[in-house]
């Protein structure tokens, strides 16, 4: 009763105040606008004409030449004699890509492979690229492409999805947090209005998990609203089709929302607890920012660290990291994702525990 | 007369970061606020703790109200220990400080509603007392206005009312006066003698002669810590209760104003 009046308390608060939604759903919609219009200066609305060498014998060729041609553009194919001869014609500019299949790779079965090669200077290289990748994962292809540029820059495309993806998302996760929790809680303790709410007998833990609950409900529409920012301008912004996010299957949506949902309880309650450590807003939100730039850099560098494996999913959010980027990849990693569930939703109790603990002691919450 | 109130032996010891040490040129790292404080306050009575700034009068109202654990001793409260029961000991009473603050964003209303909740009061007794309580003190006309935007008077008032939302037995006063305007400070005054005549039982702690002489039944004067004297201020002052502090202050410290 005294959990549920806390909780209606923080949404009250929330949605009776058109500035704090206002403030919630602006990044989305600036990522939106933001990244479309680079987008639209960075790539041209032209259709595309395209040249590229063919090894080996696939329906999925049929399928790329069918969407490329129902977005108005053109693919002239051009059998693979030479690859020396191919890649200089890559690298000159006078044609797109290389693309290759084994033999038996329609069967899907062992040792099949696709493979492509392309420049990823050029947009038209880009654009083939994230298209046929799209492709491949529609068709339901599980395994990674073998991708290289003739020049030594790192691909872009699907590997942007599961590189970049999960690590933006821990990013705007971790903002919309920021801007809920911050104020609720060294806000409240900043301004007096948590120690009246301590005078009162509802019990410290309630108090720390009306907290929690409701902020994270809040947290989970500003990060939906920064992820559809991303997801809707990302045809524009990187030349990925929204189709390379339609072939993954329902059980990787689900996987990846959980895991999702997940992280937030885990990041607001670590914001919570920092704030109630500190004096003031401002102070915790200089402690919060630090752990911010942590969490995005450690997001990114587990993608290139290929040993973070097992281990790495038992570390709150960044094992839910490590799993998106596995699902986003094309894999599924259903023990290493309910894992990394598992440990956050732990960390996340332990977490309350420690609140409950702070907002018990007369030092941290009365303390000069 | 019933006890309502009693302190047994309260210690409180805090220690001294480097930067008050500084500040004070002192090098002692603990500092003892209260040092086995005993009092009782009686059921319907007000009370007043009178002492100097740093005597630990804030200190002990903490303890009263549960927010700060004594380091020895015990107190009780309508008969629930500080120390054993502080959910039952915030159950029966009220306690209002200058630090305890109200959200501006929220309506008396909600506010009124919402810390009744906290006290688990059923929903009918908090319209009926919100009712009576709201017209009692004219803030029926502003229940609806953000409390950001209520004037000091109003907020005040609109505090104090929170405060007993769940009807305590006793009410604990820091400073009830401290650092109001004259009007406002009549507001709280008037407000505590309401409440004296509805029948409750006041513990207040001040510094300001003339408060204690206006609406206190018994004092406690309290001095580094320790009860220097007790009683009616028939007993303790004999007329003029400054004089007479300044007194106990000198017997007690040894030092001449």
């Amino acid at each position: 009763m005294k959990l549920l009046s806390l909780m209606k308390k923080e949404f009250h608060r929330f949605f009776h105040d058109p500035r704090l939604i206002v403030t919630m759903l602006l990044p989305g919609i600036l990522i939106f606008l933001l990244y479309t219009f680079i987008g639209e200066i960075a790539y041209s609305d032209e259709p595309h004409e395209f040249k590229v060498y063919l090894s080996g014998e696939s329906a999925v060729v049929g399928v790329i030449e069918q969407g490329l041609r129902e977005n108005g553009d053109k693919v002239e194919w051009l059998p693979l004699e030479d690859e020396e001869e191919a890649r200089a014609a890559i690298e000159e500019g006078e044609a797109t890509a290389i693309l290759t299949f084994t033999e038996n790779f329609d069967l899907l079965g062992e040792g099949a492979r696709a493979g492509i090669v392309y420049d990823d200077g050029s947009e038209d290289g880009i654009y083939f690229y994230s298209f046929v990748s799209s492709v491949l994962i529609g068709v339901g292809m599980r395994f990674p492409i073998d991708v290289e540029t003739v020049k030594e820059d790192a691909a872009v495309g699907t590997e942007f999805l599961s590189a970049l993806l999960p690590m933006l998302i821990v990013c705007f996760i971790f903002s919309a947090c920021m801007s809920v929790t911050l104020e609720s809680v060294a806000g409240e303790k900043e301004r007096g209005t948590l120690a009246t709410i301590l005078v009162t007998s509802a019990k410290r833990r309630d108090i720390a998990l009306g907290k929690i609950l409701p902020l994270s409900c809040i947290s989970m529409i500003g990060a939906a609203s920064s992820f559809l920012g991303v997801a809707l301008s990302m045809p524009k912004l990187m030349g990925v089709s929204l189709g390379a996010l339609g072939g993954y299957s329902v059980w990787s949506y689900l996987l990846v929302l959980l895991l999702m949902i997940s992280i937030v309880p885990c990041i607001v309650a670590l914001i919570s607890t920092v704030s109630a450590l500190s004096r003031s807003v401002k102070e915790a939100s200089g402690y919060v920012s630090v752990l911010m730039i942590l969490f995005m850099v450690l997001s990114l560098v587990t993608n290139f660290v290929p040993s973070m494996g097992g281990p790495a999913y038992a570390i709150p959010v960044l094992g839910a990291v490590v799993a998106m980027q596995k699902i986003l990849a094309g894999g599924l990693a259903v023990w290493g994702s309910c894992l990394a569930v598992g440990m956050n939703l732990l960390f996340t109790a332990l977490l309350v525990f420690v609140m409950t603990r702070l907002f018990s002691s007369e030092r941290i919450m009365f303390g000069k | 007369m019933e006890e309502i109130v009693r302190a047994e032996g309260l210690k409180k010891t805090f220690t001294l970061s480097k930067k008050q040490q500084k500040i004070e040129r002192t090098g002692e790292t603990r500092r003892v606020a209260v040092n086995g404080l005993s009092f009782s306050a009686y059921r319907g009575e007000i009370y007043g703790l009178l002492g100097p700034n740093g005597a630990g009068k804030t200190t002990t109202l903490r303890m009263l109200s549960t927010l700060i654990k004594p380091d020895e001793g015990d107190a009780f409260l309508a008969g629930h220990s500080v120390v054993k029961e502080p959910e039952k000991v915030r159950d029966v009473i009220g306690f209002m400080t200058s630090e305890l603050k109200l959200e501006g964003f929220f309506t008396p209303d909600y506010l009124f509603d919402f810390f009744g909740a906290m006290h688990g009061v059923g929903k009918d007794v908090l319209a009926i007392r919100k009712k009576e309580l709201f017209a009692r003190f004219g803030i029926d006309k502003f229940a609806e206005v953000q409390v950001k935007n209520l004037s000091t008077g109003m907020l005040q008032k609109v505090s104090l009312v929170i405060s007993i939302v769940h009807d305590p037995e006793v009410i604990i006063f820091d400073e009830p006066t401290n650092g109001l305007d004259v009007l406002t400070a009549k507001v709280v005054t008037d407000f505590l003698l309401e409440l004296k005549a509805m029948g409750k039982s006041i513990l207040l702690s001040t510094h300001i002669f003339s408060l204690v002489e206006k609406i206190c039944d018994r004092v406690g004067i309290i001095i580094d810590g320790k009860l220097a004297a007790e009683g009616t201020l028939g007993e303790i002052a004999k007329g003029d209760l400054e004089k007479t502090f300044f007194e106990i202050y000198h017997s007690v410290k040894g030092e001449i104003l």
